[in-house]
């Protein structure tokens, strides 16, 4: 197997779900209604934790202990998407990016499910089965205000629009994109995207709201290799901050 | 002094507040959970939501997030009927006229001691809920109970067995656990050095 | 978390004398027996203000307890500490939601209660006014405050009210994972490094006084209770509470060799009673009124937090909407 190419594969998840936990983690405590503060920190916590277990994973494959490698980088070494290091904005903003990152993720994780690396097949099952609940969540929130008043439609309109290039940038093709697929490692970021279009269209469809055609959008790319806005280093600095004062220690 | 949290110092504080509206309170949704398979389903408490979806969002969350869970029901609080409450030895299915059976299934709710949750005591089929109240007598009344809710099998959202999966990794997740923070050795080990 | 700090008003005797005897009798026996009270009972009118008061004010103690722990959410450091802090958040969201709950079952809805909060009508612990400086800040909460907290709880766990009882019940569960998290994060600080020891004994040193506040003034200052601890809805004094919090954690905190800021704390062990320096009583009484280092923080933040909300729970609302009281 070709473990670079695992690797990579492995990093730009793991990275992905580590720093939209993070970015979740800021609604906790001050969300609208206590019981959707709740939902949301949950949700938050499972994408940090799903983001350990490939950490796990990588460690497995000889990179060294998940604290380590996971918070001591600079922002170029991460190999997130731009979307989920964008700040939280409004929670209709954070909202969107959720229903368009989670619908994706559970998808990445129900055919990662059929991985030939037996290690991942297993974690993704039951990652697989968190994401349902988070896509669940999404779906109900988006067919409900995307429903509701004009307040609420063009709301959700205007982060649509506005995160749409970023959810595109989630499929960005890995260097490796030949050898991850004929070694059955993964399906590959193009049958990925097309999974992920057939499933939130019909979604948006029942909506007020209008999906951005995809072909007419220019995907936000360079996230898998390193490539950043402004946000992502101050959020490892404030990430880190307590670590960096001795690295050393164990905390 | 400035917040020391940096997720408040991004909000905006510039601008005046409004004083808080009043707004209209959301309705509550009653939450009943089954926590293994085979057992009743018992009433845990309530979530405030719009509608059933999100009730049963927010009470898988507020609710279920630990232990274990293989089944999440809700209704609106204004569909439940509720019946008075007796003292804990005297029976309350026997101060219900008997009743007819009939078309509409309803679901049972009865309290056994006071400061206890309610739990689901059976399915039943009646005409009105009058009636139900006469026919939960008959089915449940040997049980003493102080206390009934009925509510119409239809107006619950009753999680999809298909969904059970939700919950299936609730016992990994033990950072949520007292039992998970041992620091024994590590005290110990402290001790000793300062006792040498 | 929450500590016996509750502001009871003076209980009048005119409060009673528009009750019928004869139920007031039975209500008192009804407790005289430890039976719970349930929603659906009746119950004296200022039994039910008490209570409203004292659960909304621990209610508001969660929400607002959430913020100085949040402060390090985002900092926490390495993938377990930040699973773990923000699911103790978490959890003191989820405890203000349960005890709202349990309050509305008397008759006050939650939206009101909001509003007297943010209005500042309606008080919360004091201990929340003041800031969490560093991560070690955040494990003092997590462990002692807590401890505090649980202290109290268990109390009140045993009072009268069932919707109450049951909320505590599965509070208490949940804050033994609080504890059991706050003391290993200050066990790791403790026997750590010289940077992380210096760190923790200087939060030790900021949090001990609001610490001894948390339990409230000492009984010799308090507004009597006396029928409120009869109707079972104080069912500790707060000298009673800090005494077991003493017993409990103060052994835990030396073993650790961390120093307690307070040269006159002793246990006088024939009376088992511990003797503590005066915590300044006066400042005690200064936060309550609002003038504390955090207060005006933490309301401005929930007012942004209801602000920022509004326009979901807008969007949500139904014409149709009727709202009626849960039922236990």
């Amino acid at each position: 197997m070709n473990k670079t190419a695992l690797k990579e594969l492995l990093f730009k998840i793991a990275d992905d779900q580590l720093i939209l936990g993070h970015r979740n983690s800021e609604w906790t405590g001050l969300g609208p209604i206590l019981e959707e503060d709740i939902a949301f920190s949950s949700m938050a916590q499972d994408k940090i934790g799903h983001s350990y277990a490939m950490y796990q994973i990588l460690e497995e494959l000889g990179e060294g202990d998940p604290d380590q490698v996971a918070f001591f980088r600079k922002a170029e070494e991460f190999h997130n998407s731009q979307l989920v290091e964008l700040p939280i904005g409004e929670y209709s903003f954070s909202l969107i990016r959720h229903f368009l990152y989670d619908h994706s993720d559970f998808l990445r994780f129900d055919m990662l499910r059929n991985s030939s690396y037996e290690l991942l097949a297993q974690v993704s099952s039951k990652i697989r089965s968190e994401l349902k609940y988070h896509t669940m969540h999404a779906r109900t929130w988006v067919k409900k205000l995307g429903t509701a008043t004009d307040d609420s439609i063009s709301r959700l309109q205007n982060d649509l629009d506005a995160l749409m290039p970023y959810a595109l940038g989630l499929f960005e093709k890995s260097p490796y994109e030949e050898e991850i697929i004929s070694e059955n490692i993964f399906g590959g970021e193009e049958e990925l995207r097309s999974r992920w279009l057939e499933l939130i269209a019909p979604i948006i469809s029942k909506t007020e709201l209008v999906l951005p055609d995809p072909e007419g959008v220019e995907p936000v790319m360079g996230g898998r290799i390193g490539k950043h806005t402004e946000y992502l280093q101050p959020l490892i600095d404030e990430m880190t901050e307590v670590m960096r004062i001795d690295p050393d220690a164990e905390w | 002094m400035d917040s020391l949290d940096p997720r408040i110092q991004r909000l905006d504080k510039s601008q005046d507040l409004p004083e808080k509206e009043n707004l209209d309170q959301l309705e509550t949704y009653e939450v009943f959970l089954q926590l293994k398979e085979n057992k009743p389903y018992q009433h845990v408490g309530v979530v405030h939501a719009s509608d059933e979806d999100l009730a049963f969002l927010f009470a898988k969350e507020q609710y279920s997030r630990r232990l274990t869970c293989t089944g999440l029901w809700v209704v609106r609080t204004s569909n439940v009927y509720v019946s008075l409450t007796t003292d804990n030895n005297e029976n309350v299915y026997e101060r219900f006229e008997d009743g007819k059976e009939g078309d509409i299934s309803f679901e049972v709710f009865h309290l056994l001691k006071r400061g206890k949750q309610h739990v689901h005591a059976g399915t039943i089929n009646s005409d009105d809920i009058k009636s139900a109240f006469g026919i939960a007598a008959r089915e449940f009344g040997e049980t003493t109970a102080l206390n009934v809710w009925i509510a119409r099998s239809a107006d619950f959202l009753k999680s999809d067995p298909g969904d059970v999966d939700i919950w299936s990794t609730l016992p990994d997740k033990k950072f949520r656990d007292a039992l998970a923070y041992k620091a024994g050795d590590k005290l110990k080990n402290f001790l000793e050095k300062n006792r040498s | 978390m929450y500590g016996g700090g509750t502001i009871f008003e003076k209980p009048e005797n005119k409060d009673l004398v528009n009750e019928d005897p004869v139920k007031l009798q039975e209500f008192e026996d009804r407790i005289e027996r430890g039976e719970k009270i349930e929603p659906s009972d009746w119950m004296p009118s200022l039994y039910r203000k008490q209570l409203i008061r004292m659960i909304e004010q621990h209610g508001h103690s969660e929400i607002i307890g959430a913020l100085p722990e949040g402060t390090w959410i985002t900092r926490a450091p390495g993938f377990r500490r930040k699973m773990a802090l923000i699911a103790k958040v978490q959890d003191e969201v989820g405890h203000a939601q349960l005890l709202y709950s349990a309050a509305e079952t008397l008759g006050k809805t939650r939206e009101e209660m909001i509003n007297d909060l943010l209005s500042g009508k309606s008080k919360y612990s004091n201990i929340f006014n003041y800031p969490a400086f560093t991560w070690a800040d955040s494990c003092f909460i997590s462990w002692l405050v807590d401890a505090g907290a649980i202290v109290n709880q268990l109390a009140n766990a045993r009072g009268s009210y069932g919707p109450y009882c049951r909320a505590l019940d599965r509070i208490c569960a949940e804050e033994s994972f609080h504890l059991k998290y706050g003391h290993h994060c200050v066990i790791y600080m403790a026997t750590g490094t010289d940077i992380q020891r210096k760190m923790m004994q200087e939060a030790l040193n900021r949090w001990w006084k609001p610490m001894m506040h948390f339990f409230g003034p000492p009984d010799k200052m308090s507004v009597h209770t006396e029928l409120l601890m009869k109707w079972k809805v104080k069912m500790a004094t707060n000298d009673d509470m800090r005494n077991q919090f003493l017993d409990m954690y103060v052994p835990k905190i030396l073993e650790l060799g961390l120093e307690i800021p307070d040269p006159e704390l002793r246990k006088d062990e024939e009376t088992g009673k511990w003797h503590y320096g005066d915590p300044d009583w006066d400042e005690f009484y200064r936060v309550i009124r609002g003038d504390g280092p955090c207060n005006a923080e933490r309301l401005e933040v929930r007012r942004i937090a209801e602000e920022r909300g509004q326009w979901v729970r807008e969007a949500l609302k139904k014409a149709e909407t009727a709202y009626v009281t849960p039922l236990a």
